[in-house]
């Protein structure tokens, strides 16, 4: 299960489909993200794609009769509707049609009779209708997915309608499961059950029947089961650049960064194009560093031996590795770039003592010593509001039960900072112990304590990145047959008696790379076992604080009342 | 060192049973295979190694680089978990069927009244007298009009007709309409649309007077009609040179992967393919390279209003086949130099020599054996004295087949070359087995 590769085969089809030619693609905003995730423009060039086109765009272009077009749109009524338009005075010779989705016959019924001048060739559904993050992660960039403690109707229908696409596309016919304690993953889980009633027929035509392999899941959970995650500050390449630059539709501004190169405003960080990015998203910020170390010295290397172009068989030698030199070239001076900005930031903003804490509020219970700590972290000018609010977050999640708490008198002091400072009460509210079905810090479960001491007695390995997400051992339980039911049970109440080999996690509220590398984890070490995680967006700790507040906006706090002083 | 007190410490090509110093590798290849056959693991040991040094001795151009690029870029063992799944293309539903129903449904009743206005005008425009009496004559007999005498309102405007608003007849429909709601069709357009393949003659005639007058709804059908019919004909500068590149494309890629195996062949030492073989073919890629090139750069400066999407859409063609050159077809593989190939030709050469020889013993000593058991005498004489029998049709074949090579390799046609030499090759062994035979 590889959702980069699915949605390739899809678009590869279309281009395909169409025959030899020039072509243009006209799209929609959200299928342009869609095909960006997964191609290159020199990549789809080469297809004889030559042009890109929104149907949205209201410039009036010229007539090009002698191209082929290939429409690749979602089937919304507004697409539909400039579609038909389109077609009334086409624009170009001859039109290739996909929708991402399923489409009502009503709508291509308007759609035909608008082609007066037959110039539709193809008119087909195609389920390429999620945003393909890594071949094991995808999205739907939806920040702020519910109100209070229920969906916005119109996030749900994109995320159930996006979810039956990549079943489709992935040809699984999976058991649904969902959190129990949440309403929201109840609802998601029925309404997709629903639309694979209502594509019976489509799925057991194409998919088929095998009694040998157990059947695969998808598993629906809440991200306010575990609201730590998106907290903490991450030390894996792809998560840190995500947390400190914000990656959006695999794309890094670097447009604050003083020395960075002309031609860099911008980077496009794809596991599929940049095989330095591929081989090191999951290493940590150190080894990272010395890979870059080895790669500059290569490289200085090969620059040295080339410059003495003295003959003519230098001048050809260099020419004839100029392209891969070129390549390299190009990738190098990326990534040295995007580090260089992360240990700038790392050290401006003193994110090694700030994580230390972090971690150790996340893992490991001692409220006394963290709130010293914390108190002390408030009172130093030199970190920025932005860390204490996450650093007062951790501690109320914490210790919300502690009979010491001392949240109230944090508050205050985030107050007299100037940050942020109803964020915490927010996210009890969103995120609480009353909000949670699992023992997210591991205070009853006996095996978990155990676990824990365990732990304590081998030694931390590395203070940075003690915390494992809560994912990993909802993950576990499953693959070894051990997710309690009455917890996760399945729509339907359909039988869980094997355990499943292809899994796939949806996680409302948004997911993180730091569970994605979990996941990346699992997949190598459970051989047979094959995870896809998703997300209604993929969260740092800004958008998911922005996601708390966008969801507890207007509701009434009921279970932080003592909270007085906001 | 500890052990260098107890042994003195070989080193050269040393034959790792007996110790003997055999000076080269080839050579500790041949001791090794005619002394030690029954240890033939170390042999493939050995073999794999200066297969190994060979390698990296003769490929450390550009796959060096990339190389420890690679070693750089630490290749972890990611790619072994996921690479196992086959992916199939995910599940579509084609609904075109049920479009073109519909389409076709509604598009019938104009396509019926389209072409019933086609005959007519094939019928109207093909033998049209140019006297206008005659012609209104030749009109009406091939569309009857309408009796105005009853219709007191223009059906289109809904103005009252008079002197000066007067009635006038759609010659395809035959309605009556006034002045102003009719519109004319060129005779030379009608002419087109109803032989496509007519050239459209100078215009000699302003429009109204010889133009068709014609309805409104008439006209609208017959100026869909010819818009489908021209879509389907546009063929513009830049489509044939598109076309032409293309073309070139398609051959390049084919000839790209024929390089790529020639050269592999050279490599390993193979005499299918010479260094000039090569090399022409790597000229032949770099000439479609060119023309590639120049094709791409001729569309993208074809005349064009800045701004608009024809512009982009011919740079994005440049900029694209600029990528596909650069990618495709300038980053081939060095060939090695003539010495080098020499140098694995000549290991080949001996390796296979050894073979023969040691066939050659093999048999010589069977023969003896069987002499002996026989005690027959004198039964090879004459055998040294080969006589080549011009006749013989195996060698009237090889040469044949070796003017086929010439020839083929005159044009460039590598497949066909590599086939023949093996047949050349196939051919040569059968006439030594038969010299052998002979001679026994």
């Amino acid at each position: 299960m590889n959702v980069i590769q699915a949605v390739k085969m899809y678009i590869i089809k279309m281009t395909e489909e169409s025959g030899p030619g020039m072509k243009v693609i006209l799209m929609d905003k959200e299928t342009t993200s869609i095909v960006s995730m997964v191609f290159s423009q020199s990549e789809i060039l080469q297809k004889e794609v030559y042009l890109f086109e929104r149907i949205d765009s209201h410039t009036k272009w010229d007539d090009l009769k002698h191209m082929k077009c290939i429409v690749f749109l979602r089937p919304t009524s507004e697409n539909i509707a400039l579609l038909s338009r389109e077609l009334k005075s086409p624009k170009y010779g001859v039109y290739f049609i996909y929708f991402s989705n399923v489409v009502s016959k009503a709508d291509i019924k308007t759609l035909a009779e608008c082609d007066e001048q037959e110039t539709v060739r193809e008119v087909q559904e195609v389920f390429a209708d999620y945003l393909a993050v890594d071949r094991h992660l995808f999205s739907f960039n939806i920040v702020g997915c519910l109100h209070g403690r229920s969906w916005n109707q119109h996030h749900l229908q994109r995320c159930s309608q996006g979810l039956l696409a990549l079943l489709l596309s992935l040809k699984r016919r999976p058991i649904i499961r969902y959190e129990a304690g949440s309403e929201a993953c109840a609802r998601l889980a029925e309404r997709i059950k629903e639309l694979m009633r209502r594509e019976a027929v489509l799925m057991d035509n194409n998919i088929p029947f095998n009694g040998d392999i157990p059947p695969p899941q998808l598993l629906v959970l809440d991200r306010r089961d575990d609201p730590v995650t998106p907290l903490l500050h991450q030390w894996t390449y792809q998560a840190m650049v995500h947390e400190l630059l914000t990656i959006d539709n695999n794309r890094v501004s670097l447009a604050g960064v003083q020395d960075a190169p002309k031609d860099m405003k911008e980077v496009v960080l794809s596991s599929e194009q940049d095989e330095f990015y591929a081989k090191n998203l999951y290493s940590n910020f150190g080894e990272i560093g010395q890979t870059m170390k080895s790669l500059m010295d290569e490289f200085q290397k090969k620059a040295k031996s080339h410059q003495k172009v003295e003959s003519i068989a230098d001048m050809k030698n260099f020419v004839e590795t100029y392209p891969l030199f070129k390549k390299m070239c190009g990738t190098v001076t990326k990534h040295v770039t995007v580090v260089g900005q992360l240990s700038s930031v790392v050290g401006s903003r003193r994110l090694l003592q700030v994580s230390e804490l972090e971690q150790e509020l996340a893992c490991h219970a001692d409220h006394t010593r963290h709130l010293q700590r914390l108190k002390a972290m408030l009172s130093d000018e030199a970190i920025a509001g932005t860390e204490l609010v996450k650093l007062v977050c951790l501690y109320a999640l914490r210790y919300e039960k502690h009979a010491a708490n001392a949240l109230p008198a944090l508050i205050d002091s985030l107050k007299s900072r100037g940050a942020e400072h109803r964020a915490p009460a927010l996210l009890l509210e969103y995120g609480g112990a009353h909000a949670r079905q699992s023992d997210l810090f591991g205070l009853q479960d006996a095996a978990k304590i155990t676990k824990r001491l365990f732990k304590g007695l081998s030694g931390v390995e590395n203070i940075y990145t003690q915390h494992t997400p809560l994912l990993k051992d909802t993950l576990e339980d499953l693959i070894k047959g051990k997710l309690r039911e009455n917890l996760y049970p399945a729509v339907g109440g359909e039988l869980l008696n094997r355990r499943p080999q292809d899994i796939i996690v949806f996680i409302v509220g948004g997911t993180t790379y730091e569970e994605a590398l979990c996941v990346h984890q699992i997949n190598q070490s459970y051989p047979g076992v094959n995870v896809v995680l998703g997300g209604t967006t993929i969260h740092n700790s800004t958008t998911f604080l922005n996601e708390v507040k966008e969801a507890m906006h207007g509701q009434h706090r009921t279970h932080t009342r003592h909270i007085r002083n906001l | 060192m500890a052990a260098s007190n107890e042994e003195e410490i070989l080193e050269g090509f040393l034959c790792p049973i007996c110790k003997a110093d055999l000076k080269s590798a080839s050579q500790l290849t041949n001791h090794f295979e005619s002394l030690h056959q029954e240890e033939q693991d170390v042999l493939k040991s050995l073999k794999e190694i200066f297969g190994k040094a060979k390698k990296i001795i003769l490929n450390n151009d550009d796959t060096d680089l990339k190389e420890t690029f690679d070693r750089a870029l630490k290749f972890s063992s990611q790619e072994r978990y996921y690479a196992r799944e086959e992916q199939t293309v995910g599940v579509s539903r084609s609904s075109t069927d049920y479009f073109k129903a519909v389409r076709s449904a509604r598009l019938e009743r104009y396509a019926t009244e389209t072409n019933k206005l086609l005959i007519r005008l094939d019928k109207l425009v093909c033998n049209m007298p140019s006297d206008p009496n005659q012609r209104k004559q030749h009109e009406q007999e091939v569309v009857p009009w309408l009796d105005g005498s009853s219709v007191k309102l223009c059906p289109n405007c809904a103005k009252a007709f008079n002197l000066t608003r007067r009635k006038h007849h759609c010659r395809l429909c035959g309605s009556i309409l006034c002045h102003d709601c009719s519109v004319f069709l060129d005779l030379n357009v009608a002419k087109t649309i109803v032989d496509p393949s007519a050239t459209p003659q100078p215009e000699t005639s302003t429009a109204e007077k010889f133009g068709l007058r014609l309805c409104e709804h008439c006209y609208n059908l017959v100026q869909l009609r010819r818009q489908i019919q021209e879509n389907r004909n546009v063929k513009t500068v830049l489509m044939s040179a598109y076309e032409q590149m293309r073309s070139l494309m398609e051959q390049a890629t084919p000839a790209v992967e024929m390089y790529e195996k020639m050269c592999q062949s050279l490599f390993d030492g193979e005499t299918i393919y010479n260094l000039s073989d090569v090399n022409a073919m790597r000229g032949r890629i770099g000439k479609l390279a060119e023309g590639i090139d120049l094709l791409s750069k001729h569309i993208a400066s074809l005349p064009v209003q800045p701004g608009t999407r024809q512009a982009k859409l011919q740079n994005s063609i440049r900029q694209a086949s600029a990528h596909y050159i650069k990618e495709e077809l300038l980053s081939l593989r060095k060939l090695p130099t003539e010495a080098q190939i020499e140098e694995v030709r000549r290991q080949r050469y001996e390796r296979a020599q050894k073979q023969i020889e040691l066939e050659r013993e093999r048999i010589e000593r069977e023969r003896e054996r069987r002499e002996k058991e026989w005690g027959e005498e004198g039964e090879a004489s004459g055998g040294r004295g080969q006589q080549h029998d011009d006749d013989n049709p195996i060698l009237e074949q090889m040469n044949i087949i070796r003017d086929y090579i010439k020839e083929a390799r005159k044009e460039l046609r590598f497949e066909e070359v590599a086939i023949l030499e093996q047949n050349l090759k196939d051919l040569k062994k059968e006439y030594q087995l038969q010299m052998l035979s002979n001679k026994s």
